[in-house]
């Protein structure tokens, strides 16, 4: 193990630094604050420029547009203010070893107009005082977005300019069922995101090079639009070096008044630092953290950040902090502040959620995936000492974002590391997600990546796996809500609570499930609707595609990535190396487990009818007691994680036809659709909107979280483990998120780790190839009691970390069906491997 | 007729005095809607909104900002047509119409009275229950619901009701 020197992989010795713990302490003292620096200055470019009168924005004009942004927007240094949770405004100075930040502000929400940031119009006045996550604003910045921002995007977000084009189309009623907010969402309308830049040419080549790469390979080509986006390149490439330098420039001047010699040092450091990079290659650990910190708010400055993910840090920065190391520029204390640092100014700002988003997803964060460890390109063991560090600073701050992965390769990682991570786990409540480098790496070649690329994965947002900068897979595109679609085909194509009659191939109906006389045609009836829905969710995601095409050309990610460069190509064109899109299904256990009742209850006992069985869950069981019991009762109906035949074979059902309906559909970029199982708090949101199904859950209730058997139902921990596993992870290729919930055990926590280490591999088991091996799974170390405390007294527990369904988040930021939903999570005690039980948690009203 | 009138007679009003007295005046003449936003809005709600923004533009010149520039085409309807006004804007004034109009940038198709209310002024309200419960069906462009509903709620917040 060369790469490994520590003799105490935990780092343990090492904690904050007091400059970290200032910094983190005023992080959680902070709300957040609007900030409308970008929307200010992306407008008043766009207007003196007239691209609000063009018919499409070419990709110089966007990356003229965002270079204006970047050379004008304020170079914070050092934040000086923030406002507490009553909205007083306190002061402070802060002392990263970064300058730069996402947004003007020390903990700041980047509004969009082009995106969705006019939802917020409304609120704008109230949304300081609203009950959820509520956003720190000035009158005077709301008098400017509604006076002189917000007005001129009315016609020209994307979701207008997309309603346009289907209007033309004339599919307006694709985007009807969108709105309807019941079948699927498409995260168009508010990013393209979900992506993970390639850093590695930026800090060892540095931008400068990438500049004279553009330049050259436009003297070289004859295609005018080739020229064009290389010139594009340049120009936002200057424009973040320019940004840099205005960082360093105003270090500079803060370090003239500065009095305290420790802090003019460090001022002149940034200083000294921010002028060299990202402009050229990074000389130090130092150096190339700042290149990617730069060149991640460039980014974000572009798209909103939904899912952008960091990819693998520890192998982007190895060499960097090996050579520091080695040369004593920095000792291992100065490294995880380095690191601890970063942490801090990736969290440096938060999602717009409006009013209604917080009701559905309340509590999300900005998704920014990080991964460590599992093995490189040549298969060799990529664990190294930074992945330690990363770890240890992951474990110290406790924070949301950035959400942090482990890989892990059985056999050629160590168990050791493999302990780390579930130790950190059990430090933290919730992270790291700890991912199987065997069977991601498997599914990712099944859909047509090569090895080297394959194993060179990342994971983005939630816990999506994409090969490091050079796939754009989108993969939060869309949000299909799989209940819907279950709905639709026990109505014959209508919608409870919507009441929507949909068409399906020219027809209403696909039958009345009263009428079947085989479980084959309900599932043929399933297929129908499902088909329909996936058809027209496709369509809209491409139609959205196309309008990002036309008006929103990504030139600063495309600049950051692998492929755009060779093929001369913005990312949103199709300029990566690897282009798909992807699909995230909310929803697959209780389908599942409605199926399995279907087919055991009405088909092969035939101790219910589909005509009764309709009517108790119309009257949400009342008066059906007897049946809700048994329904619930896993020794009784088949349920999804214990191993049950009938419960596997429909739950791997429906995964193989998803995943061949979406497969049958390219996307606007000539890749295609990929399926997977994560659902944030979707599983949540989407739960009130649904009324009581087959399995026995009742109306408005959460459905079950990701690829995670349905809470409650599933006594033994390793059945549980195994249902899961035996899915054919070829269909799981936008990744999946199986939530589990441990006790934590302090009596002996030695053993807890031995059990949870045991736990994860053997979920991984691919019984030496024979078998699939389970691709991922996340925890919640947390006891029962400590989060009812914190739903009673949240303001006692500013820092409750929980894993909800791929992301981390803060409890006290969950609306309270989803703190419903995390607390009633089957809970495993590992001792004993078997589920600890509890009363249902009272939803608080 | 006498919409052009009334702008006619009450416009200089925002010119001679400060904000704070055209929506004392906009408070005193809105008396009803307040009363309904307060307890529960009745088949007159729409129209006592609209009437009541109209005369807030007549009478304040920052409300009126508001309007500066921009041209929309508003529908408001009940499904069964008990219920039915527009709004339009146009040159820094708005018209309010007691019939549909054409060529709308967007049209909100509600329940009733109190779901029209919890629609626009949602806080503390069940938003999600509302598009679910089908109480409320926008078609069109739903940026200028947005632009619409900071108005409405613009307006109560000078009249002290937000």
């Amino acid at each position: 193990m060369p790469n490994i020197t520590f003799e105490d992989i935990s780092l343990k010795e090492y904690g904050l630094t007091e400059r970290v713990s200032k910094l983190r302490k005023i992080y959680f003292k902070t709300v957040p604050e609007i900030c409308i620096e970008r929307p200010r200055l992306i407008t008043r470019f766009t207007l003196d420029n007239h691209f609000f009168n063009q018919n499409s924005i070419s990709v110089l004009d966007k990356a003229g547009t965002y270079r204006y942004t970047l050379e004008h927007r304020l170079p914070i240094v050092q934040h000086n203010c923030a406002y507490d949770k009553d909205m007083r405004l306190f002061k402070f100075q802060e002392a990263s070893l970064f300058g730069g930040s996402t947004t003007s502000k020390f903990k700041g929400v980047p509004l969009y107009p082009e995106f969705s940031a006019l939802v917020l119009w409304p609120e704008l006045w109230s949304i300081s005082k609203r009950a959820g996550n509520p956003f720190h604003i000035t009158d005077s910045e709301v008098e400017e977005l509604n006076y002189d921002i917000f007005p001129h995007w009315i016609e020209k977000s994307i979701h207008e300019l997309t309603r346009d084009e289907l209007s033309k189309k004339k599919r307006l009623d694709q985007m009807k069922l969108f709105e309807r907010l019941v079948f699927f969402l498409v995260s168009k309308p508010n990013c393209i995101s979900h992506t993970i830049p390639d850093f590695s040419r930026a800090v060892k080549l540095g931008l400068r090079e990438i500049i004279i790469e553009a330049e050259t390979k436009k003297s070289e080509t004859a295609d005018a639009s080739k020229k064009e986006f290389y010139s594009a390149i340049a120009e936002v490439l200057e424009g973040i070096i320019t940004y840099s330098r205005n960082i360093a420039s105003e270090a500079e001047k803060l370090s003239i008044n500065e009095m305290d010699p420790v802090l003019k040092k460090e001022l002149l450091n940034i200083a000294k630092v921010n002028r060299r990079v990202p402009e050229f290659s990074a000389r130090s650990f130092r150096e190339a953290l700042t290149t990617i910190w730069i060149c991640w708010t460039a980014v974000h400055l572009e798209n909103p950040n939904v899912g952008l993910s960091l990819g693998r840090l520890d192998q982007v920065l190895y060499d960097f902090y090996k050579r520091d190391i080695d040369n004593g520029v920095i000792n291992i204390q100065d490294a995880i502040e380095l690191v601890c640092c970063l942490w801090l100014k990736i969290g440096d700002h938060v999602p717009t959620i409006p009013e209604a988003g917080e009701q559905l997803f309340g509590g999300t964060g900005s998704n920014q995936a990080i991964t460590i460890g599992g093995i490189d390109t040549s298969r060799n063991d990529a664990v190294n000492d930074l992945t330690y560090v990363m770890l240890r600073a992951t474990e110290l701050m406790k924070l949301r974002d950035p959400n942090l992965n482990a890989r892990y390769y059985s056999g050629v990682n160590t168990r050791s590391y493999l302990k780390r991570a579930c130790e950190v786990n059990i430090n933290t409540g919730a992270t790291p997600a700890i991912h199987n480098d065997k069977a991601v790496i498997s599914t990712l070649i099944q859909k047509g990546e090569t090895v080297e690329q394959a194993r060179d994965y990342g994971v983005i947002g939630c816990v999506e796996p994409g090969s490091n900068g050079r796939s754009y897979g989108h993969t939060g595109a869309i949000l299909l809500n799989l209940a819907s679609i279950l709905e639709l085909t026990l109505f014959n194509g209508r919608h409870r609570h919507t009441g929507m009659d949909l068409k399906i191939n020219k027809e209403k109906e696909t039958g009345d499930p009263a009428g079947f006389t085989k479980f084959e045609q309900f599932k043929n009836a399933f297929e129908k609707q499902a088909n329909w829905i996936i058809k027209q969710v496709t369509e809209l995601n491409n139609t959205f595609g196309q309008i990002h095409q036309k008006f929103y050309p990504t030139p600063i990610l495309s600049s950051l990535f692998e492929g755009p460069m060779d093929k001369g190509k913005d990312l949103i064109q199709g300029g990566a190396v690897i282009n798909s899109s992807g699909a995230a299904i909310i929803g697959l256990a209780d389908v599942a487990d409605s199926l399995s009742a279907i087919q055991k209850l009405v088909f092969e006992e035939m101790s219910i009818t589909f005509a009764d069985l309709i009517d108790a869950i119309e009257k949400n069981f009342e008066g059906y007691e007897e049946l809700h019991t048994r329904l619930m009762n896993p020794d009784k109906t088949p349920k999804y994680g214990n191993e049950d035949p009938i419960a596997d074979a429909n739950v791997s059902w429906l995964v193989e036809f998803l995943d061949n309906a979406f497969n049958d559909k390219k996307n606007y970029r000539d890749g295609f659709y990929r399926v997977g199982y994560w659902t944030m708090t979707n599983h949540a949101g989407f739960g009130r909107l649904l009324k009581a199904m087959p399995n026995g859950r009742k109306d408005r209730e959460n459905f079950a979280s990701g690829i995670t058997p349905v809470s409650g139902v599933t006594p033994c921990l390793t059945k549980a483990l195994n249902s899961v596993a035996k899915l054919p992870n070829g269909c799981l290729s936008n990744g999946v998120a199986l939530n589990l919930k441990y006790t934590p055990e302090d009596t002996d926590r030695e053993k807890m780790l031995d059990n949870f280490a045991a736990s994860v591999e053997g979920y991984f088991d691919d019984a030496g190839g024979s078998g699939n091996g389970g691709m991922e799974i996340q925890f919640n170390i947390t006891n029962r009691e400590t989060f009812v405390k914190a739903v009673k007294n949240p303001e006692k527990y500013p820092e409750l970390l929980v894993r909800v369904s791929g992301y981390t988040a803060y409890f006290k930021d969950l609306n309270p069906q989803m703190q419903k939903e995390i607390i009633e999570r089957t809970e495993y005690l590992l001792s004993t491997g078997k589920m600890v039980s509890y009363a249902p948690f009272p939803l608080s009203k | 007729m006498a919409s052009i009138l009334k702008r006619s007679l009450l416009s200089p009003v925002q010119y001679l005095f400060p904000d704070r007295i055209g929506n004392a005046a906009v408070k005193l003449f809105s008396k009803k809607l307040i009363q309904e936003l307060q307890e529960t809005a009745t088949d007159k709600f729409l129209e006592l909104l609209l009437r009541a923004m109209d005369l807030s533009f007549c009478l304040s010149r920052s409300y009126r900002r508001n309007i500066k520039n921009f041209e929309g085409r508003y529908v408001f309807r009940t499904a069964n047509n008990v219920v039915t006004a527009a709004a339009t804007f146009a040159n820094a004034n708005m018209k309010v119409h007691e019939k549909e109009i054409d060529k709308w940038n967007v049209r909100i198709t509600f329940k009733d009275a109190p779901a029209l209310q919890a629609f626009l002024f949602s806080k503390n309200q069940d938003i999600l229950d509302s598009i679910l419960k089908n109480e409320v069906e926008v078609d069109g462009n739903l940026n200028y619901i947005h632009k619409f509903g900071f108005m409405a709620r613009d307006l109560l917040r000078r009249l002290g009701v937000d």
